[in-house]
């Protein structure tokens, strides 16, 4: 009752204050207008509409020398400690849950995408490359990628073979312009010599260290793993059937 | 961040413009607080001067106001207003005295006349209700700024005010209200 009776005359002061004459308030509170009427008229007074002022005169004098004061103030230069909390307030309203888990979101969105599109456009550019380039093993990652994703048996077969003739194109330019280079294909062993073996219509040279995994032999396919000379000589480093 | 908080970091700092700016947005408010308390034009004046050199001297003393602007320059206008209500020597004529040298009521016709009655009144408050009294009243403040500069519940500044007004209505003389 009380608190309730608090309540209605702040709410009847403020009416007063906003310059609502005291009758009509009383007449919107009937139930309490006996007890607020006297205490409305004390706060009419008491409400002055015309506020008094310092005369301009004094004000500007006083103004004067407080700014003769405030003249005396060192300069402050922010310490170390004043940064730091400047830091520290700033990180306060920025650390809460919400704020950090949407910069959170933001970031890892952020970096997929950044991620994505950097790799996407560097394996456009590394299409092209051969064998000893620099984004050739970026070009070998997204077909190994390409290969990753489950598909049919028969698609990833297509796959392989795409990506076989691939290799063996890029021996074909990399003859064409003289390069030396480490590469690698499979292919079937059309001819079994003592040192030189056909494989997929290329002769290759088996040197004395060569690496040969089973026992390979003519009409089977093998993987070839070599050294493409610069005077087109591939020499085998590793074969595998 | 708020004006006041932007002013209140500013000055920290010891700029002199957001220290001017402070002068200038708080001077008659600070003013108007101190003269509803004293209803002494010249007092309050020197008084409220007083509140802002005290700015400079916290500043000096590397001891500025920290989170509120408002109640810092508030707090130090109600303590030098209680000191001077403490330490002045004049007697303050009884309230009786007051409404005897008065025209009679009936003959006035504006509410404003009976403030020098009410002025005296102001003076049997308790402190509190004269702080709520002067904020609500002499400076127009809401409840809940009111509540914020004197860092007390809006229900106990409701209670105060409640009080006070009760208590000034009993002081007035009784008047014919039509």
């Amino acid at each position: 009752m009380n608190d309730e009776f608090e309540s209605i005359l702040d709410e009847c002061i403020s009416a007063l204050q906003a310059g609502i004459p005291i009758k009509e308030i009383l007449a919107e509170v009937p139930d309490y207008a006996d007890q607020l009427r006297p205490m409305l008229y004390a706060a009419a007074v008491l409400a002055d509409p015309n506020p008094v002022l310092v005369p301009t005169e004094r004000k500007t004098a006083l103004r004067a020398e407080y700014m003769k004061q405030v003249a005396t103030l060192p300069q402050k230069t922010p310490t170390w400690q004043d940064k730091g909390q400047a830091i520290y307030h700033i990180l306060r309203k920025r650390l809460t849950y919400q704020i950090v888990l949407s910069d959170l979101i933001t970031v890892t969105i952020t970096a997929i995408l950044t991620l994505t599109m950097a790799t996407l456009i560097l394996t456009f550019i590394a299409k092209d490359s051969l064998p000893g380039d620099t984004l050739y093993s970026l070009k070998r990652m997204a077909e190994t990628g390409q290969l990753l994703i489950p598909l049919s048996e028969t698609y990833r077969r297509g796959l392989e073979e795409s990506f076989n003739q691939r290799r063996l194109n890029e021996i074909e330019q990399l003859s064409q312009q003289n390069r030396a280079a480490m590469v690698e294909f499979s292919g079937v062993l059309e001819r079994k010599g003592d040192k030189l073996w056909i494989i997929e219509g290329y002769p290759v040279v088996l040197p004395d260290d060569v690496t040969i995994q089973g026992q390979p032999q003519e009409g089977d396919t093998v993987h070839v793993i070599g050294l493409l000379r610069t005077n087109h000589t591939l020499v085998a480093d590793t074969i595998r059937n | 961040m708020s004006n006041e908080a932007t002013l209140l970091e500013r000055i920290q700092r010891h700029d002199q413009v957001a220290l001017a700016e402070v002068y200038d947005l708080y001077f008659d408010q600070i003013y108007r607080y101190i003269y509803f308390r004293l209803h002494e034009p010249e007092a309050a004046a020197d008084l409220a001067a007083e509140v802002f050199l005290a700015l400079v001297t916290a500043l000096k003393s590397d001891k500025p106001p920290r989170t509120s602007l408002t109640g810092w320059l508030y707090t130090v206008a109600r303590n030098l207003a209680a000191d001077h209500i403490k330490h002045k020597s004049r007697t303050v004529p009884l309230l009786d005295e007051i409404i005897a040298d008065e025209p009679s009521l009936s003959e006035q016709t504006q509410w404003v006349h009976l403030m020098p009655l009410l002025t005296n009144a102001l003076h049997q408050l308790t402190d509190d209700q004269q702080q709520v009294i002067a904020l609500r009243f002499g400076q127009g403040l809401s409840l809940v700024e009111t509540a914020e500069v004197l860092n007390k519940s809006i229900g106990a500044v409701k209670a105060l005010q409640h009080r006070a007004v009760a208590m000034l209505a009993r002081l007035m003389p009784e008047v014919e209200h039509e």
